[in-house]
């Protein structure tokens, strides 16, 4: 085992360095709390996925080699910009820990679920080097010509050849394949495939912390996680490498960050902001999602809606700002506008009916199920409309697409829809949060 | 039933659901695979995986090209593969940071000719020659 092993301690270790260097500056973002620690942690791996994006162009700018000195200097900023300005802790009401025992007896067959889901995932992601067909085309390609070019080649961009690796996409994923390749030393599509489960776990920390600080007792939110860590059209061998996953992880920050903004929660603003770079730099729907979220914060939110609303956009147009000056304006390649017409649009709607199958029937069924026997209630509902925005997105675009919108849905939808997976679990779970004033108020601290 | 016990029930059926359709059967060839593929180099774990199963010999061209490329080649000009996206993409990843074509009518200045199977285009000189491929550059 010592060729894969190896390069997967090596891969591991460059993980483990970026989370720590994430759990330092997450108190920038995240409060002190007990309640917090979960979403800390994956707040934690999200900032030090980013630093090891973000080392790449910072070094190609101040004309280093990306490599450890960069990585120990950006960490370090974060370390310092999280002990200079903390998110203060926000003292909360006391409530009492009363989860149900009853329910409890539920929690053990529901971790071993978890447990086999990010089991299960790791085992379809290394088994073997990243392979399906967008990584190869598209965020490998790039990643590997980053890294061997130990640069950005303009022909990226320019050259009409490469059209196929959409230069139009963000360059956040292949900057982070890039850094994690600068820091081992090598370029090892096999091992960097460790980073997926990563981002799987990181992804049922976030959902399992945010519902049990919501107030969502034990069992249903360890249901939730199960039920998330087990949907194999997410974390399949055929996405790892793709940027749904990662992006999957961003969109649950930003659901909650901008649930929490809404509600005055501390530091929510600031994870707003971070989570809006984060999708934008990840993928091009990212700045959509960043505008949506505006658009709601303004729609459903109360009185701070509009610190949500600007919160929520800055920091995705600096990151789209800053790929327009390094690559210029770039059309979108597989979509134009004069497509459209609402025949097609039919086509489209048609096309996605048909996708699912029996099985996949039988599944969205339970979830609609699942949501209407929930209480509505308002963080879940801002999760929902987000993820309906991205839905809708995602089912009106294939009439625009210039190679006809069966092709689209086809190709895409199976899996940019089961990225808003998270955000829909969370929308949904967080309806079957205990009353404030019932007898199953549970203490978040106590998770 | 309340409720929540309803919604429990339904949400332990997703899961249950969920947890059924998962491809079990491929957890064994999975194993397998891992454990027989992992003490070999990463270009025969690629060679033995899912990304190079619609032509593997295309992908120990490539492999033996790149071994082979003179450090200075500007880029990679494919002949004698079919013209269809899998081969472009695997040959541009493989190849990467050289920009490849698949069979451009001429060879750009600087560029080498990597021919799979046999049948240089005319006008190069072969470089180096192996069992399923050359690398060829044109004649000064």
């Amino acid at each position: 085992m010592s060729g894969f092993l190896g390069e997967l301690l090596r891969t591991g270790g460059v993980a483990a360095a970026a989370w720590i260097a994430g759990w330092a500056a997450s108190p920038a973002v995240c409060p002190p709390e007990r309640a917090f620690r979960f979403e800390r942690a994956a707040w934690s791996w999200a900032i030090g996925a980013g630093m090891l994006a973000a080392i790449v162009p910072l070094s190609f700018v101040a004309g280093m080699v990306p490599g450890w000195v960069a990585f120990g200097i950006v960490a370090a900023a974060g370390a310092l910009a999280a002990r200079l300005a903390p998110v203060e802790r926000v003292p909360r009401a006391g409530t009492a820990a009363t989860d149900a025992a009853a329910a409890d007896r539920w929690l053990w067959p529901l971790r071993a679920a978890v447990a086999a889901g990010i089991v299960l995932y790791a085992l379809r992601a290394l088994t073997e080097p990243m392979w399906s067909n967008d990584y190869v085309a598209i965020w490998g390609l790039k990643g590997k010509t980053v890294h061997a070019a130990g640069g950005l080649p303009r022909r990226l961009f320019e050259d009409p050849a490469l059209g196929f690796s959409h230069p139009e996409y963000p360059l956040g994923l292949p900057f982070l394949y890039a850094g994690i390749s600068f820091l081992t030393g090598r370029w090892d599509d096999h091992a960097m495939a460790l980073l997926f489960p990563i981002f799987q776990v990181a992804t049922l920390a976030a959902l399992y912390g945010w519902l049990r600080r919501r107030r969502v007792a034990r069992a249903p939110a360890a249901l939730a996680i199960a039920i998330l860590a087990c949907f194999e059209p997410l974390y399949s061998a055929y996405m790892t490498g793709m940027a749904e996953v990662p992006l999957s992880l961003g969109l649950l920050l930003f659901g909650a960050a901008l649930t929490d903004a809404l509600d005055g929660e501390p530091g929510a603003l600031r994870r707003l902001a971070a989570a809006s770079a984060l999708i934008t730099a990840t993928k091009n729907e990212g700045l959509f999602f960043a505008a949506a979220g505006s658009a709601l914060a303004l729609l459903l939110g109360g009185p701070r809606r509009w610190k949500a609303a600007l919160s929520a956009l800055p920091t995705a147009l600096c990151v789209q700002a800053l790929h327009l000056a390094w690559r210029g304006r770039l059309p979108l390649r597989d979509f134009a506008l004069a497509s459209f017409s609402m025949a097609r649009l039919g086509e489209a709607l048609g096309a996605a009916l048909r996708l699912p199958g029996p099985a996949g029937w039988g599944v969205l069924v339970l979830i609609a199920v699942l949501l209407l026997l929930g209480r509505p209630a308002a963080e879940a509902d801002r999760m929902l409309g987000l993820c309906a925005c991205g839905l809708a997105a995602y089912l009106t675009l294939p009439a625009f697409a210039v190679r006809g919108p069966e092709w689209l849905v086809a190709t895409a939808l199976p899996r940019t829809a089961a990225g808003l997976a998270p955000l829909l679990a969370a929308a949904i779970a967080a309806r079957y949060r205990a009353s404030p004033a019932g007898s199953a108020a549970v203490d978040p601290a106590d998770a | 039933m309340t409720r929540r016990g309803a919604a429990g029930a339904v949400a332990a059926l997703l899961l249950v659901t969920l947890l059924l359709v998962q491809p079990w059967s491929e957890v064994p060839r999975r194993l397998r695979s891992v454990s027989r593929f992992a003490p070999r180099e990463l270009a025969v774990r690629r060679l033995g995986g899912s990304g190079t199963a619609f032509d593997r010999n295309f992908f120990a061209f490539l492999e033996n090209a790149r071994r082979r490329l003179p450090e200075s080649a500007e880029g990679v000009a494919i002949y004698g593969a079919p013209q269809a996206e899998p081969y472009l993409y695997l040959a541009s990843y493989v190849l990467a940071p050289k920009p490849v074509r698949l069979a451009p009518a001429s060879l750009p200045p600087g560029w080498i000719a990597a021919t799979y199977g046999a049948g240089e285009p005319p006008s190069t000189h072969v470089l180096r020659r192996w069992d399923g491929g050359s690398l060829s550059a044109a004649v000064p």
